[in-house]
């Protein structure tokens, strides 16, 4: 028989695992709802709808697979096209309201920088699918926001890096970006790159049309005039489009070798020129060798075909990361609360330091909350037994090599960059 | 330098066409019904609207594509018709008599329902239909490729003109309607029907609008938001031309677009207010615009 104080022990040991059970029951609620903000209007739409759709698939797809600890995922979407004002709004109401347990947010830059301070007052875990601007944690670092994405420093020192290695004859430079934060910070990237590893290559011409512009006609006159050797662009979605519907006939793709920074989301719209440097801002490409190894691409594309009619754009891969991101993210919270359902706080010390395979890669975060992701870049081509344009003459970079360590101010560390380092970089056509 | 000068003086013609027609529109409602229109920018955007998908459905069809070309036409003479006489006989009549104030607010309400309607029937992705300029092939001036389809804008532009000033001068609706905008009062006292000349010139100005929008879509992206852009550049060549003046939305479009090209060549950064720089400029040295005269207030 056991002794009495061993016996209260027990008694006590046996409540308080009884009160955890029950309290785990309790918790744990009937559905994890998310809210996603992307643009579902306006030019933007052709970037923004592929990352819903993109969400809505592996919504599903993790639901089908038990959600997330046994919870299935909701989600409510918020259009970005109606402003800053009505985005901030929108994300109160839902975290105010109760009405979503952590967000997917967002796809503006500037939408991004304006929800960042709000995640951290509403304790609000947030995962930002599209924030590129390196402004983001420059300043700031916030406890709830994380990007698992990367940011327009890897990505825009890839891109100049790779048309350095494809063109290494280049001479003059011209950039067409569209006039908000992401264009310029694009535009600085670039330049300070080339400064950096190629000082002799010169800017000839640096347009930054407004965001929607219906018409190019004058900037193409102008960068035709320029001689470029290589036009640089980070214009996208409808802006996109246009340019390239219009840029197409006037003969500025054969006038000059053309990088279109989010050129994969329009390839199977219009008609990319073979040659044109195209990347995915990041590794989100699912017909890539490691998107291949890791064999869960190729099922999420083809079930988005079946779904939508089309083959994924890399804004939809980005938001199914983001979401596996997440899901990695409760998973690590639910284990480390010894299998309780998380609240915020966990939720957010989880993706401390999270490192999770996605479909194309691995993401791992910094100590700034910024996710490491390699740079998947190459030219549009075609490839035996491919029905439509893909990417060929690919290269990988490790995006750790193309990051400034944290807390370093990133354009003045891109600045202390020497030519070697570009010849110590993979090859175009390293990686297929 | 010829061949800097050349590719200017050919983009800043091109960009003013566009800019012409929807101006030209604007000042014409304004000279005969006195009525700044807020929701004329609307009209440009539906005529591209209706433009992109009328081409867009011949090419679908398998029809022969030269029909996009008279279908430019047909889509700004189908929206002059079915939006032309049914607003002016309801909406813009009512203001007649009014205060400027009510006359902007029922336009700019105007506005702001067509910009939803847009939305609800054309949905809100962008439309392309660039037909005619695949059809019309590219030219090379001054090293630059333009393509035929932009300098037959600008032939448009001027037989456009041309043919106003025929209209106005030459023929008998023409000349009421010059009587018209020189007294309206004394107009009636002489037995025209102003109403009707009303109806005409307002419809004639969401056609020419209209007829914008149309001409513009091979050569642009037709999506939500063309026809705030529109309207506010059409104001402002409207300002600088003088309000009512026909020739003078004819040369202020081509100030207003060469402003805008030489930025864009020369100051890239000012690209987006260049047009409202020259209006503020001209406006200050001619507060009635380059052919506007001060009106005389009777009491």
């Amino acid at each position: 028989m056991p002794k009495p104080k061993f016996r209260l022990a027990m008694t006590a040991a046996a409540a308080a695992a009884l009160m955890t059970g029950a309290g785990w029951a309790q918790d744990k609620p009937a559905r994890l709802d998310l809210g996603v903000f992307t643009f579902l209007s306006g030019p933007s739409a052709a970037y923004g709808l592929p990352g819903k759709q993109g969400a809505e698939l592996m919504i599903e797809r993790i639901n089908a697979q038990g959600g997330i600890g046994g919870v299935p995922v909701s989600a409510t979407y918020v259009d970005e096209a109606q402003g800053a004002e009505g985005v901030i709004a929108e994300y109160r109401r839902l975290a105010e309201g109760g009405r979503a347990q952590a967000m997917i947010a967002a796809l503006s830059s500037g939408n991004c920088l304006a929800l960042s301070p709000l995640a951290d007052q509403l304790k609000m875990p947030t995962i930002g699918w599209n924030c590129d601007t390196h402004q983001l944690f420059l300043k700031d670092q916030p406890d709830y926001f994380y990007r698992p994405n990367g940011n327009t420093i890897a990505e825009f020192m890839a891109y100049t890096l790779y048309f350095l290695q494809q063109h290494p004859e280049v001479k003059r430079v011209a950039i067409i970006n569209p006039d908000y934060a992401f264009g310029h910070d694009a535009a600085e990237i670039v330049k300070a790159t080339l400064k950096a590893v190629r000082p002799e290559v010169e800017i000839v011409a640096e347009l930054y049309p407004k965001l929607g512009a219906s018409t190019y006609q004058t900037e193409i006159s102008r960068l035709s005039a320029a001689r470029p050797d290589v036009v640089f662009s980070n214009l996208w979605g409808g802006d996109l489009e246009n340019f390239v519907r219009q840029a197409g006939p006037r003969g500025l793709f054969r006038q000059s070798a053309v990088v279109l920074a989010l050129g994969e989301t329009v390839m199977q719209r219009v008609d990319l020129p073979e040659g044109t440097i195209v990347g995915v801002l990041g590794d989100g490409w699912w017909m890539s060798p490691d998107a291949r190894t890791i064999g869960e691409a190729e099922p999420f594309a083809a079930a988005y075909r079946e779904k939508y009619g089309s083959d994924p754009v890399f804004p939809t891969i980005k938001m199914a990361n983001s979401l596996i991101v997440l899901k990695a993210a409760y998973e690590k919270a639910i284990s480390d609360n010894d299998g309780a359902w998380p609240d915020r706080e966990q939720v957010v010390a989880a993706l401390e330091g999270l490192s999770v395979q996605t479909l194309t890669g691995t993401t791992t975060f910094r100590d700034d909350n910024d996710g490491v992701v390699d740079q998947v870049i190459g030219t549009v081509g075609r490839a035996e037994g491919v029905d439509r344009p893909v990417m060929t003459g690919m290269v990988r970079y490790d995006g750790e090599a193309l990051l400034a360590p944290v807390g370093q101010d990133p354009i003045a560390w891109i600045g202390t960059l020497t030519p070697d380092f570009l010849a110590d970089l993979p090859r175009p056509g390293s990686y297929n | 330098m010829f061949q800097t000068i050349v590719p200017l003086f050919v983009d800043a013609l091109a960009n003013a066409a566009l800019i012409f027609f929807v101006a030209f529109g604007l000042t014409l409602v304004f000279s005969v019904l006195r009525i700044l229109n807020v929701a004329h920018g609307s009209f440009y955007s539906i005529g591209a609207y209706v433009s992109a998908s009328i081409g867009l459905w011949i090419v679908s069809a398998g029809l022969n594509p030269w029909l996009t070309f008279p279908a430019l036409l047909v889509s700004a003479a189908l929206v002059a018709a079915l939006f032309g006489p049914l607003i002016e006989r309801t909406l813009v009549q009512w203001t007649y008599g009014r205060g400027e104030a009510v006359q902007i607010l029922m336009t700019f309400g105007l506005f702001l329902i067509l910009e939803d309607l847009q939305r609800l029937v054309f949905g809100v992705s962008s439309y392309y239909e660039d037909t005619p300029v695949a059809l019309l092939g590219s030219i090379e001036i001054g090293g630059i490729i333009y393509l035929n389809y932009q300098l037959l804008l600008i032939a448009l532009a001027v037989v456009a003109l041309v043919a106003m000033r025929v209209f106005i001068g030459h023929t008998r609706m023409g000349r009421l309607l010059a009587v018209v905008v020189a007294d309206r009062e004394i107009s009636e006292a002489l037995g025209i029907d102003t109403r009707r000349m009303f109806t005409i010139a307002f419809t004639l100005g969401i056609f020419l609008a209209a007829l914008g929008g149309a001409l513009a879509t091979p050569t642009a992206g037709v999506a939500p938001g063309l026809g705030a852009d529109t309207m506010v550049l059409a104001f402002a060549v409207a300002a600088i031309g003088g309000l009512g003046q026909v020739e003078g939305a004819a040369l202020a479009a081509v100030i207003v677009a060469a402003a805008r090209v030489l930025a864009i060549y020369l100051f890239p950064a000012l690209d987006a207010v260049a047009p409202y720089l020259v209006m503020l400029i001209v406006l200050l040295v001619r507060p009635y615009g380059l052919f506007g005269k001060p009106a005389i207030r009777r009491i």
